[in-house]
């Protein structure tokens, strides 16, 4: 895969090429910030897009440069990683884009497979999120703002935190060991307690689900 | 106005104080949270058993907990780059605790943002019921009320409030806290 990467610690920077060049992936574009990232990227497409969010240009420099990669390469992938994971982050690259992205935690992708993983699934299109906040986006669903979310079932709720995760139906079935069907029972169940009708398409409505959530406790449902 | 006391010196020296908390959160993310960070990373592409790479990680992964858990005590970094809101928003839905949210987006400096989140995360911390909290941008003040809390920690708030030339004070159930911005 040709990987591209901004991040302005040097210490990270280097760690991340070694692991990218021990995964056997192409790096091909090595940046301190946003503004270089673009200018590096100008001729030359990259498969996904590695991106601190904390970084020039100030104060969340990895966010802005994404808006303007997405709009400039619309296929290039974008992973996000993060010494925190804040669902106000999430939203955010959430409305950047619903496909092809991802948000991690700058210490949990340090393995060649977990790191390939997961830019492997964010350039089939996938979303990636780390499941600490995945988790944390749909359990203890407790500020009267949540009602929402509160009208699913326990098992709707697993099912949720899994699509928040980015699996695809298979992978949700194979971990709560229930059949493909009794998943798309679910989801639809989801789909129609959130209000999410057939007229945005699949990945959309997965995505649409997990950010009703969150609105939902910000009060804007 | 300017006693023995020296109110204004005061103030000025409390504001000071919430910048350096500040400054100290982002050393801390750039400095050893970075270096740690890399740690992790380095030790994927070490050459020895899986499993003794895992440990090691997962003792990487322990330390930046606790890191962050230090950086949200002093500043949280998400209180300087979104505002009073979003941080609330976060500490609420990280600490499950039962709270409605109304807060201005308006922003109103480290200092009045730091005093006020601080205050509120002492409230939340020793209040078990559903409680209401706004703040809103009052001329040159953030004023925070607190409905559903005990009327007594209102005297938390004033803690913060007051050392910044702010009030607090309890009426009706509500505590009302009063930040000056700057």
């Amino acid at each position: 895969m040709r990987v591209a990467l901004a991040e302005d610690g040097a210490l990270f920077r280097q760690g991340l090429v070694m692991l990218l060049e021990a995964a056997g992936h192409e790096v091909v574009a090595v940046e301190p910030g946003g503004d270089e990232l673009l200018r590096a990227l100008a001729g030359r497409p990259v498969d996904v897009a590695v991106l601190d969010i904390r970084m020039p240009p100030e104060p969340d420099g990895g966010l802005v440069t994404a808006e303007r990669l997405r709009a400039s390469h619309p296929d290039t992938g974008l992973l996000f990683l993060s010494h925190y994971a804040e669902s106000h982050y999430l939203v955010r690259i959430l409305e950047i884009g619903t496909e092809r992205i991802g948000y991690r935690l700058k210490e949990k992708v340090g393995s060649v497979d977990v790191l390939s993983d997961t830019l492997t699934r964010i350039a089939e299109g996938e979303i990636v999120i780390e499941p600490v906040l995945a988790r944390r986006l749909v359990e203890k669903p407790r500020t009267d703002r949540a009602d929402v979310v509160a009208a699913l079932s326990d098992r709707e709720r697993s099912v949720l935190e899994l699509m928040a995760e980015g699996r695809a139906n298979g992978a949700i079935a194979a971990q709560l060991f229930v059949s493909g069907k009794a998943v798309e029972k679910h989801i639809a169940s989801i789909f129609d307690k959130f209000g999410l009708h057939a007229d945005a398409t699949e990945s959309n409505r997965r995505v649409l689900a997990v950010l009703t959530y969150l609105r939902s406790q910000r009060g804007e449902a | 106005m300017t006693t023995a006391d020296d109110p204004t010196g005061r103030r000025d020296r409390r504001r000071d104080q919430w910048q350096r908390r500040r400054r100290l959160e982002r050393r801390l993310h750039d400095g050893a949270a970075l270096r740690i960070s890399s740690l992790a990373l380095r030790l994927g592409v070490l050459d020895a058993p899986r499993e003794q790479i895992d440990a090691l990680q997962g003792e990487v992964a322990s330390a930046l907990d606790e890191l962050r858990a230090v950086a949200a005590g002093i500043y949280p970094p998400l209180l300087h780059e979104a505002g009073l809101g979003p941080a609330l928003l976060e500490r609420v839905r990280a600490t499950g605790a039962d709270v409605a949210l109304d807060v201005t987006d308006s922003r109103c400096g480290p200092a009045a943002e730091g005093a006020a989140y601080f205050a509120l995360v002492e409230v939340l911390a020793t209040s078990d019921g559903p409680l209401a909290v706004t703040a809103r941008r009052d001329g040159t003040d953030l004023v925070v009320t607190i409905a559903g809390a005990d009327p007594a920690l209102a005297a938390a708030v004033a803690d913060e409030a007051t050392p910044l030339g702010g009030d607090a004070h309890a009426a009706a159930g509500t505590i009302v806290g009063r930040f000056p911005c700057g």
